[in-house]
């Protein structure tokens, strides 16, 4: 089978100041040389930190933000930001995080969902589009009496059942789902969650999930990718990242989340905050934080091992336990 | 007699004649030295609660129907505005989620915690003790930092600094309203510690606001959950996660993905918060509740009392664990 998604050596960089009252020109690598691929049907969980280019990462996938150098394939055609940008990209929807911000709040849902039918051009007829919209709300959880409503008018996890069944309106074959869930209310979390996997299941769906909730990624990924300043520190099953982490950046991610169970584990309080992306360490990114630095983590940056079965680490040290 | 006693808080919005009530006999107190928990929901009425305390809730629109509010014997209900100026950040002082939108843009945070140290402490209203403070948060270098403006900041260091403002006035009790919700995880673990290690250096009080279970476990003597204006559960924190007695409280801690375990399905809680003026009738989670039965729309039922101290609102959460 082949990926549904390729990328390689994919970099994001933006240019700040340089005009004539904002100093020099600077630039922000947000995403640096970043490959990865996702299988049909596979959920792949992007992790990191604010600022560590996991949202700049999923944008430049769905061609929201230019990627500055690398490849994107997806189906295997390479998503250019000409002539085959439409075409391509219907097979590609995002989720966005806010779903109070992503509705336009005078559109009814059935305007909202049914846009991107009449873009495409994927029903016939204003009857046709009306039958389409009601069979994906009730795909999502919501039934046909909802589509003549306007969004402030629903819950905040009903509106997110809107936002998943506009991504779904163009039978998309991978959704960039950009932290879905975290604006919603813990009881409703859980609502979505289960509702995206049901989705997977009967539409063999590929997501890339974002978020910074180690719990929900663990929920639904297969694999994990943990980001840190624009580049991927470690990847693997969700298993492997989750329960035996080699990278020590993951380590301390993993033990920050509060567990509801008083366990008395050694938390690992990491010092210090992420560093600006503008002027990024040298040698590994990580260095100026990690508990267990060398010299050489100051100078050299480590390239990503195996160190199981497609379990891959980039850490100089990471064969120590 | 305890630090905070909060008696049969009632709180409503709107015209009399058709008030929407956002909080119902809320009834709790804290005792000095203790960390209590207040999780809960959107509109489940704990920020309300918390700002009651200092009567921050602007009334009108707001209108305290029922209840006191009693902070070392005396009502804050009834106390003149006078007193109320000294009141807020002197002897109760507050943290909020955003510090990035609590903090003066264009004033050196130095200067903004002097700012407290003038109106609450003018005796230590020095430069030694703004840099006292800010060390005290685990503000690294704090003669520099204090004349950094907030944008220069990282959020972590933010919130610190509203911390370090907050305690200027040497509290009893320390209200923190989400403190770490804005927060990265890895940046919530350094809050987290930072408030666990002040309260046993300083002995003060807190009342930790979260929606998130978690953060509560790790700080809370004792919880309270609140659900849709009234609280549903209170009990010492290690009774409350171990064996939670409220099917709300259940609900909520099933409902979340725990890191080690990994289950085919999440156990969601059906349907949606309730809205203010839109509260259910009879208990008020029933319309959700797994185990809610016919006369559970219609009875309201009352915080009870069990003999291991603990309040429950649900006559059915005795079951044992048929729930």
């Amino acid at each position: 089978m082949r990926p549904i998604l390729e990328i390689e050596n994919l970099s994001v960089r933006y240019t700040i100041g340089g005009g004539l009252l904002n100093g020099p020109a600077n630039e922000v690598r947000a995403v640096e040389d970043v490959s990865f691929s996702i299988m049909p049907g596979e959920t792949i969980g992007l992790v990191g930190e604010s600022g560590c280019g996991k949202t700049s990462l999923g944008r430049a996938i769905v061609g929201l933000q230019r990627a500055s150098s690398g490849v994107i394939r997806f189906a295997g055609e390479t998503l250019d930001f000409g002539s085959n940008r439409q075409r391509v990209t219907s097979g590609l929807q995002m989720i966005f995080q806010n779903p109070y911000a992503s509705l336009n709040p005078r559109m009814t849902v059935e305007q909202i969902v049914g846009e991107a039918i009449q873009i495409h051009r994927l029903a016939g007829n204003a009857a046709d589009r009306r039958e389409a919209v009601v069979r994906l709300l009730v795909s999502v959880g919501l039934d046909a009496q909802h589509a003549q409503r306007y969004p402030h008018e629903f819950s905040g996890g009903q509106r997110q059942r809107i936002g998943i069944a506009r991504a779904l309106a163009v039978k998309p074959r991978l959704l960039v789902c950009d932290e879905p869930v975290s604006a919603l209310d813990v009881s409703v979390q859980a609502q979505i969650v289960n509702l995206l996997r049901d989705l997977q299941e009967a539409e063999s769906l590929a997501y890339l999930f974002i978020a910074h909730d180690l719990g929900v990624v663990r929920h639904l990924s297969h694999r994990v990718l943990v980001m840190y300043l624009g580049r991927v520190v470690e990847t693997g099953s969700s298993d492997q990242v989750c329960l035996t982490p080699r990278h020590p950046y993951t380590k301390a991610l993993i033990s920050a989340v509060p567990s509801l169970l008083p366990t008395h584990k050694t938390r690992v309080v990491l010092k210090g905050e992420l560093p600006s992306p503008l002027n990024p360490p040298a040698g590994c990114p990580f260095h100026p934080r990690c508990p267990i630095a060398e010299a050489r983590c100051r100078t050299e940056l480590p390239l990503p091992r195996e160190v199981g079965a497609s379990h891959w680490v980039a850490c100089h040290l990471a064969h120590r336990p | 007699m305890p630090l905070l006693e909060i008696n049969d808080l009632t709180l409503e919005f709107g015209a009399v004649s058709e008030s929407k009530r956002a909080l119902d006999g809320v009834s709790l107190s804290i005792e000095s030295g203790e960390t209590m928990c207040l999780v809960g929901e959107s509109g489940s009425g704990k920020s309300l609660t918390a700002l009651s305390i200092a009567k921050l809730v602007p009334t009108p629109p707001a209108r305290y129907v029922r209840g006191s509010i009693l902070l070392e014997g005396r009502d804050v209900l009834t106390l003149p505005d006078r007193e109320l100026h000294r009141l807020r950040g002197g002897l109760v002082s507050f943290v909020f989620q955003d510090p990035g939108a609590s903090l003066n843009p264009v004033m050196p945070v130095g200067r903004q915690v002097m700012e407290v140290l003038e109106l609450h402490r003018p005796k230590a209203a020095t430069r030694a003790e703004v840099c006292r403070l800010l060390a005290l948060v685990g503000i690294a270098s704090p003669q520099e930092r204090a004349s950094s403006y907030p944008h220069q900041l990282s959020g972590g260091m933010q919130q610190r600094v509203m911390i370090a403002m907050a305690l200027a006035s040497n509290p009893k009790l320390l209200v923190a309203d989400e403190p770490t919700t804005a927060l990265d995880v890895t940046i919530q673990a350094q809050i987290m510690e930072l408030l666990a290690d002040l309260k046993q250096r300083l002995g003060m009080s807190i009342l930790l606001i979260t929606h998130n279970l978690g953060v509560a476990a790790a700080l809370a003597d004792r919880i309270v959950v609140m659900y849709a204006g009234q609280v549903v559960e209170m009990a010492p924190a290690l009774a409350l996660l171990s064996d939670p007695r409220h099917p709300y409280t259940r609900a909520l801690m099933e409902s979340a993905p725990e890191l080690g375990v990994s289950t085919a399905r999440l156990k969601a809680i059906p349907g949606s918060v309730p809205r203010l003026g839109a509260f259910p009738s009879g208990c008020r989670f029933h319309p959700r509740c797994s185990i809610a039965a016919p006369e559970c729309a219609s009875r309201d039922p009352s915080l009870e009392q069990w003999p291991d101290g603990r309040k429950v609102r649900c006559p059915f959460a005795r079951k044992g664990d048929a729930v």
